[in-house]
């Protein structure tokens, strides 16, 4: 990325600034810079959010797709997680200009949503997104889209990430038995409702009347296209990325461009809602005494609060007026 | 699955439009911090933002011009702007030919004699495609480089139209363009007499009917162009409202000379 110019006298003038407390913009040290949200905007994704963090803005929609679950946890649908950088940002994402950037930024996503072996705890529980075990789930694609780099560009991702699975609806799936030939039918309920009409004569499975002739006895799956009938996830438990980092030996958050430049040391936590650590990552050039270390995942967790609470009141009103909208 | 009727006997198109009516347009200038100028266009679903980087010196030497600016152009479309959700590698072949259509155009808007031996960056993102991407990113561009106080000899304003079941449609949206009849898309600069900067059409089309869905297009660019100005304008007067009140709180402020940094550096209109 093109390294903006930062003079020696901007330097010194912002570290005193923060061992006074005070910084350029008149935040205090744990202060976050205003959180715009905004949901729901393309209307050709699943879900989506726009979070605006000071001058950063961050587009995440999320597409979810009929995929195969992995064969380690066959009772569970995944995430994929990717984040673009667009030349919009700055000129130097061109090509392939972002493209460290990006990955840096995605895999500091997946780190810190990995879930146990039964897909719960991981964040968002993978296990609601099985469709068929061991063959059908929905795949969660995250796609996340710098719009504008203002400084902090991993705490606006994760927040950005979060508000879309927030608003993602996921189309309900009926799985419906397929003809099987030894007379057996799966216990599956079926629900009246049938859009493609061929399947609206199912009540007596016994009858067998009106079943498509199907040779492959495995369950097959329709998606219900009714909105009023679409899931929606629980994204409380997510985690949000935040960045604690050293100017002239303070712990800082919510840093923006110039400030990052008079940083040389940061740690990266993921702390959920209810304050546990759920990943730690270390930053940039300079080594951290392992006591300030436990400092700064201190200070990460109390600057987690407020950035969930500033969330989750964004996604609450938005949320509302989209309740408001509808009915 | 029932043919698909473009055209209803009432009239009527697939999202309740008239034939020769454009969809809603919707724009913001100045979107972005960074970048010198920026604008977010909407043509019904279609989002587009654009966003200028410059006048600035040249990055590489060898290609820098003595008697005008060098334009460089991106275009880049969101994984999530399709209904399907597609992994676009930045050389896909129909970017390449959307980023030069881009420049083209632009370099035939841009003053770029004004500007020897510098360049000017201008990206375009997708945000969402539902037909006539090519025509907005156009407008996009041409409202940023706007906003980025570039001087052009014109606005340039874009538009596409085709024929379905015997009927010149204006504006088609992802369903229509689908619908495989053809599709003209045309830029024109609406105060030298329309004259056309780009003219692309895919798909077969008869010489007569040609005229005509030329025609729709043209016109349709005129209303495009009718709306940018009203943004534009109005952009400026927020501008120049905001100055005021910022100099009435100066000691000793300016005159108000600085006024017209950020309209466009073109005397006709």
């Amino acid at each position: 990325m093109a390294a903006p110019l930062i003079s020696q006298g901007e330097v010194e003038w912002i570290t005193a600034g923060v061992s006074y407390n005070t910084r350029n913009d008149g935040r205090k040290r744990e202060d976050f810079r205003q959180l715009k949200v905004q949901l729901g905007m393309l209307a050709q994704a699943t879900g989506s959010a726009r979070v605006q963090l000071g001058e950063t803005d961050v587009i995440v929609g999320v597409k979810a797709e009929i995929g195969v679950p992995d064969a380690d946890r066959p009772d569970c649908g995944r995430i994929v997680f990717g984040v673009e950088c667009s030349p919009v940002a700055s000129p130097a994402f061109r090509g392939r200009g972002g493209d460290e950037l990006s990955s840096e930024l995605a895999r500091a996503l997946e780190r810190s949503m990995y879930p146990g072996p039964s897909g719960r705890g991981g964040g968002i529980d993978l296990s609601v997104l099985s469709i068929v075990s061991g063959k059908t789930c929905w795949v969660l694609h995250v796609d996340a889209l710098l719009l504008n780099i203002g400084g902090n560009l991993h705490d606006a991702v994760s927040a950005a990430a979060k508000a879309a699975l927030a608003d993602a609806k996921v189309p309900k799936v009926q799985v419906v038995p397929g003809e099987d030939p030894n007379g057996k039918r799966a216990r599956l309920q079926l629900p009246g409702h049938s859009r493609a009409g061929c399947y609206s004569s199912v009540s007596d499975p016994e009858a067998g009347l009106a079943w498509p002739s199907k040779r492959v006895y495995e369950p097959d799956y329709e998606v219900d296209d009714d909105p009023s009938e679409a899931m929606r996830l629980d994204a409380s438990g997510m985690p949000i990325c935040i960045t604690v980092s050293l100017i002239g030996g303070h712990c800082v958050v919510d840093l923006t461009v110039q400030e990052e430049l008079c940083s040389a040391a940061a740690m990266q936590v993921a702390v959920d809602a209810s304050g546990g650590v759920c990943g730690i990552t270390k930053r940039r050039q300079k080594g951290i005494e392992a006591s300030l270390a436990m400092e700064m995942i201190e200070v990460a967790q109390r600057a987690a609060a407020q950035l969930h609470t500033a969330l989750s009141s964004s996604l609450a009103e938005q949320q509302g007026q989209q309740q408001m909208a509808v009915g | 699955m029932p043919a698909a009727e473009y055209v209803s006997p009432e009239g009527l198109r697939l999202d309740g439009r008239r034939p020769k009516e454009l969809r809603q347009l919707r724009a913001e200038l100045g979107v972005l911090s960074s970048a010198t100028g920026s604008a977010l266009f909407e043509m019904g679903n279609t989002k587009v933002l654009a966003a200028v980087f410059g006048p600035k010196p040249v990055e590489q030497r060898s290609q820098e011009d003595e008697k005008r600016a060098i334009i460089k152009c991106e275009y880049a479309m969101a994984t999530f702007s399709t209904g399907e959700r597609r992994r676009r590698g930045k050389a896909d072949r129909r970017a390449t030919e959307i980023t030069m259509a881009i420049r083209n155009t632009l370099e035939q808007t841009i003053l770029t004699e004004l500007l020897p031996r510098s360049q000017i960056d201008i990206y375009v993102q997708v945000l969402q495609a539902d037909g006539g991407t090519r025509c907005a990113c156009i407008n996009a561009a041409c409202l940023a480089v706007a906003a980025a106080a570039i001087p052009m000899r014109d606005l340039v304003a874009s538009c596409a139209a085709g024929y379905l079941e015997s009927t010149p449609l204006l504006d088609l949206n992802y369903l229509e363009d689908s619908g495989g009849g053809p599709d003209v898309a045309v830029a024109i600069h609406p105060n030298y007499d329309n004259r056309v900067v780009l003219l692309q059409q895919d798909n077969r089309l008869a010489i007569e009917t040609f005229e005509q869905v030329l025609e729709l297009a043209v016109a349709g660019c005129r209303a495009v162009s009718g709306f940018m100005r009203e943004r534009l304008q109005e952009h400026t007067q927020a501008l120049a409202a905001a100055q005021d009140a910022g100099e009435q709180d100066d000691v000793g402020g300016g005159d108000g000379e600085d006024d017209d940094d950020d309209v466009m550096g073109v005397d006709d209109f």
